[in-house]
C-alpha cells in the first residue's frame, strides 16, 4: 500500500497541534488562552488571521464561555474544536458533563497542568484526571507527534455515529508543549481526506425541523436512561478507537491501539505511565536491560474508556507492577493505579502492585527514579510480597542520587 | 403594522407549557418572536421560561431551542451564530437568513450571566438578547435556624426530604406532623432578625410568617401570611408552646466489656436502655455542673459537700447505675469508662461553653422533659421571687433551654419560669407580639417545602414555606423595607442595577426597553433588534401575577400602569442616540401601579406614607435624567 509520507519539521507540542488543527480545518474554534495552552490559541489566531484555515474563531472572554460556545456551535451542527490547561479546564467543568450529555464530539486538546493552590504552572495531570468522570473520551501522548497524530483521530473517534461524544487529547504543559522535536506532518490533503466531513444528527439550524436541544429532564423523567445511553456510547468507542487507530496507522505508518508496550512480553516487571514519563521509562528500560534486568513499560494511551480486558492480558505474566501517577487523590491512592488494581483483580493469578506518585507540580522525573522504581519492583518481586503499597518518586526530602 | 397583521403570523411559542396563568414572560416571548417573520434560534439560560416550557419529552417551542445552562446562554448562542456564519460560508448549509434570540430571566441576566452577555456584546455577534424582568426573587430562612421535626430539634442545614416535620394546622388550629418535600439552598442573602416576647428568628425580608389578624368583637380572629417585610412591630405571629406527648428514648450504647481489645478490667455498672424522668433529672445535673473525662473514664460533678444538689445526684446515681462514688469537698466523681462513654454519646456537649441540648431531649413525655429541666435548675438556676433565673456560658445551650421550656409549655424570657396567664388560642400554639425587626447581615439561607399545610415551625415560630409567594424582595421591594419596619432597618435604599444602562455602555448597535402593554413599540423595538447588524439587547416587563400579587387577568394593565407612571420608562438607545419612544401623555403618580399589587400592600398604611414619597421621588429623579439623556427640555 502507497504510504504518504508527510513533511518533517522540529516544532514544539503546542505548535504541533495548532499544525493538526490547521489541517483539520474545524468550523468553529472557541478558546481563551492559559500557560502553557496559550501557543495552541495564538498560533491558530495568527493561522485564521493568515487565511490559512476559514475556521470561525471566538475569542472568548473565559473558558467556561469557550466550552458554552462550543456547545452551541456543536448544537448548530459545526465541527469544532478548543484548547485548555488546568484551571480553565476546571472552569470548564460544569459544561464538561452538559457536553458529553449532549452528546456532542468536541474534540479539546488539554495541555496537562496542575491545578492550585499553591499555583504553580507546570505539568501533572491533575486536571484532566479530576474530569475523569465527565464522559469524555480521553486520551494521552508521549510526544509532540503522538499529540498531533491524537487530534486527528479524535475527530474521527468523536464523531463516528456509533459514539457521538466529545474527545480530550492531553499532552504534558512545557515537557511536550514547549520542547522541539521531531514531528512528521502529514499532507495537508491526506488529512483532510482522513477527516472528512462532519455530518451531524440534529441541528440548531434545520429551522425547518426544530429540535429543543437540552430541554428539563425532572423527577420522573429519563436522566437516567440518557445516562446509560451515553455509558453505552462510551462501550461502542473501544471498537472504534482501534479501527481509527489502524486507519491512521495505513495513513501514516504509526499505528495506535489502547496502549504500547516496550520490552513487556518478557519481562517480569513493569511500569505503567501516562504521556511523556513514558520517554524517560523506554531509555531506563533499555539501560538496566543491559544489565541483565527483566524490566518492561506499558504506556497507556486510552484512559476512557478504560482498557481493562486488554490491560489484563497485557500484564498477567508480570510478577510486580509499578503503576505512575502524575495525580493524587488525597486520602486514596492515585487515580490510574486504583483502576489498573481493580481490574487485575479479576485475574487469578495476578502481578503484585505498588503505586509511584512523581512529578506534581512539574517536578523532575528522572531516569534514577525510574530505576529506583524498577528496584522496588525487582525487591517485591524476589520477596514476593509489597511492603510499601504507594510511595513518593523526586520529593526533596528523599531526593533519590543514584 | 396592526394587530390583524401579527394575528395572522406564525405562532412559534405554543400552548401546552406549564407557566402560571397570566404569566408576562409567554406575552413577552410571543410578541418578540413575532416581530420577525425569519427563522428564529432561541436560547434560554435555566429558569422559570425554560424549566416550564420544555419538559422532557414535550416542548412548547415551534422553533429550534437549545438550553446549557445557567449564566452562559449568550455564549453557547453566540457559538450557534458563529456556526451559522462559517457553515453558510463554506456552503454546507443553504442560505437561509436566520435570527438567534435569548430569552433570559433577571437572574439569568443581571448577576450569574453578565460575564458572558457582556463578552458576547463586546465580540459583536449579530443576535437579540431579551431579558424579561419580573423582579421575582425567592424567600428563604437563615441556616442557623432551628426546625421542630418528629425527631426532635433539628438545624434546618440537618433537614432531609422525606422527615416529618411539625406544622400548623390552617383549619383546626392544631398540631400537625407534615412531611418535608424538599430543602432549597437559597445562597447568602441579606438576613433580618425579628423579635417577640420570648422568640427570635432570621429571615429574608420576603419570608412569609403567620400572622393574627383580630376581626374585632364578636367576630371570629383569623390568620394571614405576611412577609417579613410586611410586617410590623405589633404584629402578633403564631408560636409554638407545646408539643405532643412524646415517649421515652432509647439508648443505642454498647458496653465496653472486659475482653474487648485492650481492655483488662471494667468497672460494673448499669447503663440503662431507656430516658427516664430520674435519668433526665440527673442528666440536668450534669449538664449545669458536670463534665465527663473519656480518656481518663472520669465523670464529675462540681457539687460541693452538704449541697441539696450533691445529695440528690448521689442518690439518683445508685439508683440507676448502682455504682460507686467517689467525692471530695467540692467535687463528686465517678470512674467509669462505660459512664463517661455513655454521657459523651448523648450529645450535651463537653465543657461549659459548648453545652447544648440534643435534639432526642424535645421528643420526651412532658415529665422527663420537667425532669430534666429540674436538674438543670437545681444545678445552677437560681430562684428570684416566682421565678428562676439560669445562667449560662454556652449561647448554643441558653438558645435551646430556652426552646425546651417554650414546648413544654413554660413562659421564657431571659430563661424565668412563669405560670401562664392567658392562654388564647390552644395547648398548641400561642401568638406573640413582634418587638423588634433589624437587619442581621448577610447569612447563607436554605428553604424547605412541607406536603399540605406548606408551613412549617422555625425556632418556635410558624413559618410559610417557598413556593407560593415568589419574592417582593425585587430590588424595589428591598427598597421598601425602609419602612417604620424599617426604622431598624436604616439606609436599606438598594437602587435596581440599571442593565439597560449597563448594556448600552458596550455602544452596541441597539438597546431598547419595553413592555408588553405597548405591543406596537415593543414589537417594532424587537423588529430593530432583529435587524440590527451586530448585538441587540431589549429589557423587557414581564408582570409575575405570583410574586407581584394580582388577578392573573391584570397583566397587560400592571404592565401598563409601570409605563404610565415612569416606573418603566419605554425608550431606545439606537446607535449611541438615546430616545424616548413614548412619553406619558399624564404622569401618573407611582400609587396607581403600586395598589393593585399585593407586594406593596404594607406600603398603604398611614405610618409608611413617607415610603411612598422617597420611592415616588426616586421614580421623578429618573424619569428627569432620562429625558435629559434623551435631550428633551
Ligand atoms: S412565577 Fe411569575 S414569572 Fe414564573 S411562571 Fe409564574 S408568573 Fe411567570
Amino acid at each position: 500500500m502507497a504510504k504518504i509520507t508527510g513533511k518533517i519539521v522540529a516544532i514544539t507540542g503546542n505548535a504541533a497541534v495548532a499544525q493538526g488543527m490547521r489541517q483539520i480545518n474545524p468550523d468553529v474554534v472557541a478558546a481563551y488562552p492559559i500557560t502553557p495552552q496559550t501557543d495552541i490559541a495564538e498560533e491558530f489566531a495568527t493561522f485564521v488571521a493568515d487565511g490559512l484555515v476559514d475556521t470561525e474563531y471566538i475569542a472568548v472572554e473565559s473558558e467556561h464561555s469557550a466550552m458554552s460556545a462550543c456547545l452551541g456551535a456543536a448544537a448548530a451542527g459545526a465541527r469544532v474544536m478548543t484548547a485548555t490547561s488546568s484551571q480553565g479546564l476546571a472552569l470548564m467543568w460544569e459544561i464538561l458533563y452538559i457536553a458529553s450529555g449532549m452528546r456532542f464530539p468536541i474534540v479539546m486538546t488539554n495541555v496537562n497542568r496542575c491545578l492550585s493552590a499553591p499555583i504553580n504552572i507546570h505539568c501533572d495531570h491533575s486536571d484532566s484526571m479530576g474530569a475523569r468522570d465527565s464522559g469524555w473520551i480521553q486520551i494521552y501522548s508521549e510526544s509532540a507527534q503522538e499529540a498531533y497524530d491524537n487530534i486527528i483521530q479524535a475527530v474521527r473517534i468523536g464523531e463516528d455515529e456509533k459514539v457521538r461524544l466529545p474527545v480530550m487529547v492531553n499532552m504534558d504543559g512545557f515537557i511536550v508543549s514547549h520542547s522541539i522535536e521531531r514531528v512528521e506532518l502529514l499532507e495537508d490533503e491526506s488529512v483532510k481526506n482522513f477527516v472528512g466531513e462532519y455530518k451531524p444528527s440534529f441541528s440548531l439550524l434545520d429551522v425547518e425541523h426544530p429540535v429543543t436541544f437540552g430541554p428539563f429532564d425532572g423527577l420522573g423523567g429519563f436522566y437516567f436512561e440518557h445516562k446509560l445511553a451515553q455509558i453505552e456510547a462510551m462501550e461502542r468507542s473501544r471498537e472504534v478507537i482501534l479501527r481509527i487507530g489502524r486507519e491512521f496507522g495505513a495513513l501514516s505508518g504509526r499505528e495506535y491501539g489502547f496502549f504500547e508496550k516496550y520490552r513487556l512480553d518478557d519481562a517480569e516487571v513493569a511500569v505503567i505511565v501516562l504521556n511523556s514519563a513514558a520517554g524517560t521509562s523506554k531509555h531506563t528500560v533499555d539501560m538496566m536491560r543491559r544489565e541483565g534486568h527483566p524490566v518492561g513499560v506499558l504506556k497507556l494511551r486510552i484512559f476512557r474508556p478504560f482498557p481493562t480486558r486488554e490491560l489484563c492480558e497485557a500484564l498477567r505474566h508480570l510478577r510486580a507492577v509499578a503503576v505512575l501517577d502524575r495525580a493524587t487523590s488525597p486520602g486514596t491512592t492515585g487515580p490510574l493505579f486504583g483502576e489498573v488494581k481493580a481490574a487485575l483483580y479479576d485475574l487469578g493469578k495476578r502481578p503484585l502492585v505498588v503505586n509511584f506518585i512523581y512529578g506534581l507540580g512539574g517536578r523532575e522525573f528522572k531516569p534514577e527514579h525510574i530505576r529506583c522504581a524498577f528496584e522496588a519492583l525487582l525487591e517485591i518481586s524476589k520477596k514476593g510480597k509489597v511492603e510499601k503499597p504507594l510511595d513518593y518518586l523526586g520529593l526533596k526530602e528523599v531526593e533519590v542520587i543514584s | 403594522m396592526s394587530i390583524k397583521e401579527l394575528s395572522l403570523r406564525e405562532e412559534r411559542f405554543t400552548s401546552g407549557h406549564r407557566l402560571c396563568a397570566g404569566c408576562g414572560a409567554t406575552i413577552v416571548v410571543r410578541q418578540v418572536l413575532m416581530a420577525t417573520e425569519k427563522p428564529v434560534v432561541v436560547c434560554c439560560p435555566t429558569g422559570c421560561l425554560e424549566v416550564s416550557t420544555t419538559i422532557y419529552p414535550s416542548t412548547a417551542w415551534g422553533v429550534p431551542y437549545i438550553h446549557n445552562a445557567f449564566e452562559n446562554a449568550a455564549a453557547t448562542l453566540s457559538g450557534a451564530e458563529s456556526a451559522y456564519r462559517v457553515l453558510m460560508r463554506r456552503g454546507k448549509i443553504d442560505k437561509k437568513d436566520i435570527r438567534f434570540a435569548v430569552f433570559g430571566g433577571d437572574g439569568g441576566t443581571y448577576d450569574i450571566g453578565l460575564q458572558a452577555l457582556s463578552g458576547v456584546l463586546e465580540r459583536g455577534h449579530r443576535l437579540v438578547y431579551v431579558c424579561y424582568d419580573n423582579q421575582a426573587y425567592m424567600n428563604c430562612l437563615s441556616t442557623s435556624c432551628l426546625i421542630m421535626t418528629e425527631n426532635g430539634l433539628k438545624r434546618i442545614t440537618e433537614v432531609k426530604e422525606g422527615d416529618k416535620i411539625h406544622a400548623f394546622d390552617q383549619k383546626t388550629h392544631q398540631l400537625v406532623l407534615r412531611r418535608c418535600t424538599g430543602v432549597f439552598d437559597n445562597g447568602i442573602r441579606e438576613v433580618y432578625e425579628v423579635e417577640t416576647l420570648h422568640h427570635s428568628i432570621k429571615a429574608t425580608a420576603n419570608h412569609p410568617f403567620l400572622v393574627l389578624k383580630r376581626n374585632g368583637r364578636g367576630r371570629r380572629n383569623t390568620f394571614v401570611w405576611k412577609t417579613l417585610a410586611e410586617i410590623k412591630v405589633g404584629d402578633e405571629v403564631v408560636v409554638l408552646k407545646n408539643l405532643h406527648g412524646g415517649k421515652p428514648f432509647k439508648f443505642n450504647f454498647r458496653k465496653t466489656e472486659k475482653g474487648d481489645y485492650k481492655v483488662n478490667r471494667v468497672n460494673e455498672i448499669n447503663i440503662p436502655e431507656y430516658s427516664s424522668p430520674d435519668l433526665m433529672k440527673y442528666l440536668g445535673i450534669y449538664v449545669g455542673d458536670g463534665w465527663v473525662r473519656t480518656e481518663k473514664k472520669e465523670t464529675g460533678f462540681a457539687l460541693p459537700k452538704n449541697s441539696k444538689a450533691r445529695k440528690t445526684l448521689v442518690n439518683l446515681h445508685s439508683k440507676i447505675f448502682g455504682s460507686k462514688i467517689r467525692s471530695d469537698d467540692a467535687y463528686v466523681y465517678v470512674d467509669s469508662v462505660n459512664l463517661a462513654r455513655f454521657i459523651g454519646c448523648l450529645g450535651f456537649g463537653q465543657g461549659a461553653k459548648n453545652k447544648k441540648i440534643p435534639g432526642w431531649v424535645f421528643t420526651l413525655p412532658k415529665e422527663e422533659k420537667e425532669n430534666f429541666v429540674r436538674g438543670l435548675m437545681l444545678s445552677d438556676g437560681y430562684k428570684i421571687g416566682g421565678s428562676f433565673r439560669y445562667v449560662s456560658a454556652s449561647g448554643e445551650l441558653l438558645r435551646t433551654l430556652r426552646l425546651l421550656l417554650q414546648t413544654t409549655g413554660f413562659r421564657v424570657g431571659k430563661i424565668h419560669w412563669q405560670k401562664k396567664k392567658k392562654g388564647i388560642e390552644n395547648k398548641y400554639f400561642d401568638t406573640e407580639k413582634i418587638k423588634n425587626i433589624r437587619l442581621a447581615g448577610c447569612e447563607p439561607t436554605l428553604d424547605l417545602r412541607v406536603e399540605d399545610e406548606h408551613n412549617f415551625i422555625a425556632d418556635g415560630i410558624v413559618v410559610h414555606n417557598t413556593g407560593i409567594q415568589r419574592s417582593s424582595a425585587t430590588p424595589l421591594g428591598a427598597w421598601t423595607t425602609t419602612s417604620p419596619v424599617g426604622k431598624v432597618i436604616p439606609g436599606k435604599t438598594q437602587n435596581r442595577k440599571d442593565l439597560t444602562a449597563c448594556v448600552a455602555a458596550h455602544n452596541i448597535p441597539y438597546v431598547a426597553q419595553a413592555s408588553p402593554s405597548h405591543w406596537r413599540d415593543l414589537v417594532t423595538k424587537a423588529e430593530k433588534a432583529f435587524n440590527a447588524q451586530g448585538p441587540a439587547f431589549l429589557n423587557i416587563l414581564a408582570p409575575c401575577p405570583r410574586g407581584w400579587r394580582y388577578p392573573t387577568n391584570q397583566t397587560i394593565r400592571m404592565a401598563r400602569l409601570a409605563v404610565e407612571t415612569c416606573f418603566w420608562p419605554l425608550y431606545e438607545v439606537e446607535n449611541g442616540n438615546w430616545r424616548l419612544t413614548h412619553k406619558p401623555r399624564e404622569k401618573k403618580p407611582l400609587v396607581e401601579w403600586l395598589k393593585p399589587q399585593g407586594r406593596f400592600k404594607h406600603l398603604f398604611k398611614p405610618e409608611n406614607q413617607h415610603v411612598i414619597e422617597e420611592f415616588q421621588t426616586k421614580v421623578d429623579e429618573d424619569w428627569n435624567s432620562l429625558l435629559k439623556r434623551c435631550q428633551i427640555e
